[in-house]
């Protein structure tokens, strides 16, 4: 193992040793990055119900009866708005899925004995397997109340028994088989309603698969369209807090080696370095190099993690190193020139942490860029927690191209090299 | 082996070490005596290439101290126990050894005998936080000579260490010198300078007072021993520089002794004839 191997095992070691270092790098990040995802996911699939945007292209009265059924469900949350809009939105990811009630709706939906089962259409993004099923289930069991209401209520089951009678007679394909045996059957029990309205009716209908009574006693026909999703904004609320959070994995990572340099000279080992027959660029490079492998493989976890568990996707790996290694660059110049400005322990602590929360209020770390104020959003130019944290969201969510990636991320690598150069300049290894 | 010719350093007002001329020879245990703030440290700091002199020229063995001829040469055990101490000894040893090139054969090797030599075998793999004080000035001792360096600059290495590891420390310094290695000693103890040193610099504000063995120290500048002889009649109390002669002449005047005290100077009174001050004022 080579000199700077051997410096960045030893840093690896100090650091990962350090229960708190490990604490602010790893555990805290997740902690803020679970906390604040779960909020923001809330606002789209969460236990609030699956968020839906429902056209009604029939408007009859079933059919609006059957939106307002939907929005009283606890598994949905409904907007109502024209079809184009409704589809749009789906497709943006705004919403989960969308519902169409086509025209013809009503008129199935409140015949039970005969004509076609209900259609509904339903959009949904073919990756939302979980939210399809249940939507799915919520819809059938919608369905089936039609039948519940009919069956219910003797005043009701005689109407919709009126109904089907016409439709019988008017309806040329069903077989003369049933056609005998439903106009023998239906009238006589139109008769016995009519005549007994508290009779209780207990009515089995057995189908055997022919058209026309089988499909009718189906609770909904369920016409499901895959949606390609627009993704233009974050999958989950993850995706926005997971580069937040690995902006305070960094900053326990800069503090800890920027401590680690500060104390290599009260611990007396800066002694033995500047003693040894190596350069003063050797002994910085090796802290550089040490700093910038912690920070690559603190946020390689990080993502790995976000994919595992929350879902976050990463769907652009080569444009994600390309981020890691540019911010990683920039923190570690960031890092040489506190060491260089704190000088002590306690003037890094001070500084550091200062420096490091000014950056991240103004830089996104709290709220997001997005939900920034004008004023505020002008100052996180500033920051260099902001280039970080559009570095991270333009290689995942925000889908940026190279060239757009190259602004922030040439912003830290520049920083870096900068901020480097100057405290590597400025920082006193002998005491 | 080491050759300091005229060297001052200066810190803003402050004079460190004043217009230092002197010779460390091979193999010898040279011992800087003086109190704290002395210059000792920055006299170290400056042979082992960590600062540089504001004036004079310094070689340690014909190089630069910057050069890294010299550094290979030196090993330097600074004052505080300079190791990491969530590391074990052997994780010290071996990224210490690694500053200097060492193969994993002789990181492997050398750290294996120099923690024998220091008697921290069993522990080797403890992390040094959980050594006791003279455990880790062994352990600094240890470090300090795993390149196998020709000088070992040793500044203050018994400050905070319970007898017994001072022994040990002590014996290992003595092997040292037998192995022929040339060791500058630097200390405000006066009993480890006489039990150590070939020779002895006092050195005080920077400046470098006297330099001679410790006998030829104490036969310069400690002034009078004193005798004590008791007897029946009375007791003799006086200083001389010759107390041998006075004692004979005692001995032909009196036939009667019944007890006698001889203290012969120390390099405290060296000191303090030097500078009006006791060492560790």
């Amino acid at each position: 193992m080579g000199l700077l191997g051997a410096m960045v095992k030893k840093d690896l070691k100090l650091l990962f040793r350090d229960k708190m270092t490990v604490f602010f790098t790893f555990g805290f990040p997740l902690i803020f990055a679970a906390f604040f995802g779960s909020i923001f996911s809330s606002g789209g699939s969460g236990s609030a119900g699956i968020a839906v945007v429902v056209s009604d292209l029939d408007q009859s009265t079933e059919s609006a009866a059957f939106v307002q059924r939907m929005d009283e469900v606890n598994e949905l949350r409904v907007e109502i708005l024209p079809e184009h809009e409704a589809r749009e939105a789906t497709r943006k990811g705004k919403k989960v899925a969308y519902i169409i009630l086509p025209d013809g709706f009503g008129k199935a939906y409140g015949s039970l004995f005969s004509g076609g089962t209900p259609e509904v259409i339903i959009g949904v993004d073919p990756s939302r397997k979980a939210e399809a099923g249940m939507l799915q289930g919520v819809m059938m069991k919608l369905g089936v109340e039609r039948f519940q209401n009919a069956l219910s209520d003797n005043t009701s089951l005689a109407d919709v028994l009126g109904d089907s009678i016409k439709s019988i007679e008017e309806d040329q394909n069903i077989p003369d088989d049933w056609r005998v045996l439903l106009n023998d059957y239906l009238p006589k029990m139109k008769t016995m309603l009519e005549k007994e309205e508290a009779m209780t009716a207990t009515t089995s209908v057995t189908a055997n698969g022919d058209n026309g009574i089988s499909s009718a006693l189906t609770p909904l026909d369920l016409n499901f369209e895959d949606v390609m999703i627009n993704r233009d904004g974050p999958k989950n609320g993850y995706a926005v807090t997971i580069p937040q959070a690995m902006y305070w994995a960094m900053m326990g990572v800069v503090m800890g080696f920027g401590l680690a340099l500060v104390q290599e000279k009260t611990l007396g080992t800066m002694t033995r370095l500047v003693a040894a027959p190596i350069t003063r660029l050797q002994i910085l490079g090796g802290k550089a190099l040490g700093c910038f492998v912690a920070l690559f493989f603190v946020m390689t976890a990080l993502f790995a993690f976000a994919r595992l568990v929350f879902d976050v996707p990463i769907d652009y790996p080569l444009k994600i190193l390309l981020a890691l290694f540019c911010v990683s660059s920039g923190f570690v110049g960031i890092m040489m020139l506190l060491a260089a400005l704190g000088k002590t322990e306690r003037g890094i602590s001070s500084l550091g942490w200062g420096v490091m929360m000014v950056f991240a209020m103004f830089g996104g770390a709290m709220i997001p860029l997005f939900a920034m104020p004008e004023w505020m959003k002008a100052m996180s130019d500033l920051s260099p927690v902001k280039w970080a944290i559009l570095s991270f969201e333009g290689a995942t969510w925000r889908n940026f191209s190279y060239e757009e990636l190259l602004l922030p991320c040439g912003i830290m690598l520049m920083l870096g090299i900068i901020c480097f150069y100057a405290g590597s300049r400025m920082i006193k290894l002998e005491e | 082996m080491i050759k300091i010719e005229g060297v001052s350093k200066q810190f803003d007002d402050l004079l460190a070490v004043d217009n230092l001329s002197l010779d460390i020879h091979q193999g010898e245990i040279f011992g800087l005596l003086g109190p704290n703030g002395a210059g000792k440290s920055t006299i170290i700091s400056m042979i082992s290439g960590q600062q540089l002199p504001t004036s004079g020229s310094l070689k340690i063995a014909g190089h630069s101290p910057v050069s890294n001829q010299s550094k290979r040469l030196i090993g330097v055990a600074p004052q505080t126990t300079a190791m990491y101490e969530e590391l074990s000894a052997l994780d010290n040893l071996e990224f210490f050894g690694s500053l200097y090139g060492m193969s994993q054969g002789d990181l492997k090797s050398r750290s294996d005998e120099v923690l024998e030599f220091t008697g921290l075998s069993e522990r080797a793999q403890d992390r040094v936080k959980k050594y006791s004080g003279g455990m880790k000035r062994r352990l600094n001792l240890a470090i300090t000579m795993l390149h196998q360096p020709e000088i070992l600059l040793l500044d203050e290495p018994t400050v905070g260490v319970d007898p017994q590891s001072r022994n040990k420390l002590f014996e290992n310094i003595l092997d040292l010198k037998a192995q022929g290695k040339t060791v500058l000693y630097t200390t405000h103890y006066m009993e480890e300078a006489e039990k150590l040193c070939d020779r002895v610099g006092i050195l005080d504000h920077g400046k470098l007072l006297a330099l001679d063995s410790v006998d030829g120290l104490i036969d310069e500048y400690g002034g009078e021993s004193q005798l004590d002889v008791t007897t029946a009649d009375e007791v003799i109390t006086l200083g001389t520089q010759h107390p041998v002669a006075e004692l004979q002449e005692i001995l032909r005047e009196h036939s009667n002794i019944t007890d006698l005290k001889l203290k012969r100077p120390d390099l405290e009174q060296v000191f303090l004839h030097l500078t009006g001050r006791h060492l560790r004022d």
